[in-house]
């Protein structure tokens, strides 16, 4: 059965770029919208994790590209490295908790590295190199802790935060383009963020508070391909919220 | 994995209201075509055959109802039989400043467009017609956020979707039903053509986002998704859809 709003949900004749692809939200992404017919750019900065990802994509001509992203060169090198993009999904990103009474400068500067600085830089490179195709939707991996408050989470929080205002600036600058900007933003999904034990502590005090218990990866995958297809040509300047009904 | 398309509305029985014109009429074409069966319902039986003329796949019901009688939301909630998911299209408009208003204008668009969606949704919940890990799915509009002019009446029966969406969504979660709300802006219908012609933007183009004036199939679109099991998490979302009309304004001060 092909028609015109089951091409709409297809990622066929599109490239997709993944950062963060080697483990959790990443990979799943990066294979899903391999499975919905893109060719997927993944890149991350672990040559065997990235590997293993790279294995379990569907169909040819996907690429891989080592890279550090909070390193100025490797992300030059990766957004010359890549071929024409018609979504980009910025993966990447690392969690560290401090309450703002013990922080330090060092966690607070590698917050911004990781969380802010590398998405927003390697996405202005990928603008300069002219990678980015009329039409093209861009995803930031946000977080709830983007729109919510929890003790210890401020740094991340403030970085993820940070990112909905250059989503909602740079969604305006390129909406001549009809280049879309949009935010995901999970609460808790077992990753290997949330460290390995699946019964952590943590882990289950989340649970409890998700009336429709914890997503997975999938889930994530899923809202990424709906903000890349073509399905959500006129959405922009969002961020969708994924939370299980989550209440504090 | 993936051998089923989380996208897919194969096997799902869903009920769309205001599916004899605009954005209703839309998602049910592409409902169907994405595998759904349908019940669609509306005020004119004519209107609503000529939408079923369209939709692909067997099978589709035709209910006609007055969504501001309770005897008929009662008997269309019996009528639809078990579904998996229910779409909120019906919704009027008329514009009016509030000096203008009688308490009439105010009842006409609470009725339309607050307490019918809401009570179709009880009668469905109460004779247990939606299943289990079913999808509920509101259109507010982002009138409730942004107020345009002679809106009061619309604009606040368009918010208090989204108060009745977060709270209907925690009681209906332990049945793993998910309730979201979809916000759009002006959207090219003729309830948008209806409002033009009363006086809507006369001063030149009412405002659009960097994307322009949304078609219905992007909010069918959208609907696909949220009553999907590709949306299988999402609940009690307020999915604002735009085209970027509200990204430079302060809509949450």
């Amino acid at each position: 059965m092909s028609n015109d709003t089951r091409n709409a949900f297809s990622l066929r004749n599109k490239t997709v770029l993944v950062t963060g692809a080697s483990s959790g939200l990443g990979r799943q992404i990066a294979i899903s919208c391999s499975q919905r017919g893109a060719q997927v750019i993944i890149t991350g900065r672990d040559k065997s994790r990235l590997q293993e990802t790279f294995k379990q994509l569907k169909g040819e001509g996907h690429l891989q590209i080592l890279a550090e992203q909070t390193c100025a060169e490797e992300r030059a090198a990766l957004a010359q490295a890549t071929p024409a993009l018609h979504g980009v999904v910025h993966c990447a990103g690392k969690q560290m908790l401090s309450p703002i009474r013990l922080l330090s400068e060092a966690l607070m500067t590698q917050m911004y590295a990781v969380n802010f600085l590398a998405p927003v830089m390697l996405t202005q490179q990928l603008f300069q190199n002219r990678k980015i195709a009329p039409g093209a939707s861009i995803i930031f991996m946000l977080s709830t802790s983007a729109h919510i408050g929890t003790p210890a989470v401020g740094p991340y929080s403030a970085m993820k935060s940070a990112l909905l205002g250059i989503i909602r600036c740079l969604a305006m600058e390129q909406g001549k383009h009809r280049i879309r900007v949009n935010g995901i933003s999970p609460s808790a999904i077992p990753t290997p963020m949330w460290g390995e034990d699946q019964q952590s502590a943590s882990l289950q005090a989340q649970r409890a508070r998700h009336p429709l218990g914890l997503g997975t990866p999938e889930d994530v995958a899923n809202a990424a391909i709906y903000l890349l297809s073509d399905a959500s040509r006129w959405v922009t300047g969002t961020s969708l919220v994924m939370d299980g009904g989550a209440v504090l | 994995m993936n051998d089923i398309d989380p996208f897919s509305l194969l096997d799902k029985r869903l009920l769309i209201t205001g599916a004899s014109s605009g954005i209703g009429r839309q998602a049910a074409i592409s409902c169907a075509a994405m595998g759904a069966q349908l019940v669609i319902t509306g005020r004119n039986f004519e209107r609503l055959q000529e939408t079923a003329n369209n939709l692909e796949g067997e099978g589709h019901v035709l209910i006609t109802a007055d969504l501001t009688q309770e005897k008929e939301i009662s008997s269309l909630a019996e009528q639809a039989g078990q579904i998996n998911g229910i779409l909120h299209a019906a919704g009027i408009s008329k514009l009016a400043p509030v000096r203008m208003i009688r308490k009439s204008h105010l009842e006409e668009m609470l009725s339309h467009n607050t307490c019918a969606p809401i009570l179709l949704t009880k009668e469905l919940l109460a004779k247990r017609k939606i299943a289990k890990n079913g999808s509920i799915v509101f259109i507010s509009a982002i009138a409730s956020h942004v107020g345009p002019l002679a809106s009061s009446a619309y604009s606040a029966s368009k918010a208090a979707l989204l108060g009745a969406t977060r709270s209907l969504a925690l009681e209906v979660a332990k049945q793993g039903i998910r309730v979201n709300c979809l916000s759009p802006g002006y959207v090219r219908t003729p309830m948008l053509d209806g409002l033009v012609q009363d006086g809507l933007g006369t001063d030149g183009n009412y405002k659009l986002g960097p994307l322009g004036i949304g078609e219905p199939e992007d909010i069918a679109y959208a609907a696909i998704f949220f009553l999907s099991d590709a949306s299988r998490w999402i609940t009690r979302n307020y999915f604002i859809m735009d085209g970027g009309l509200t990204v430079p304004m302060d809509i949450y001060a």
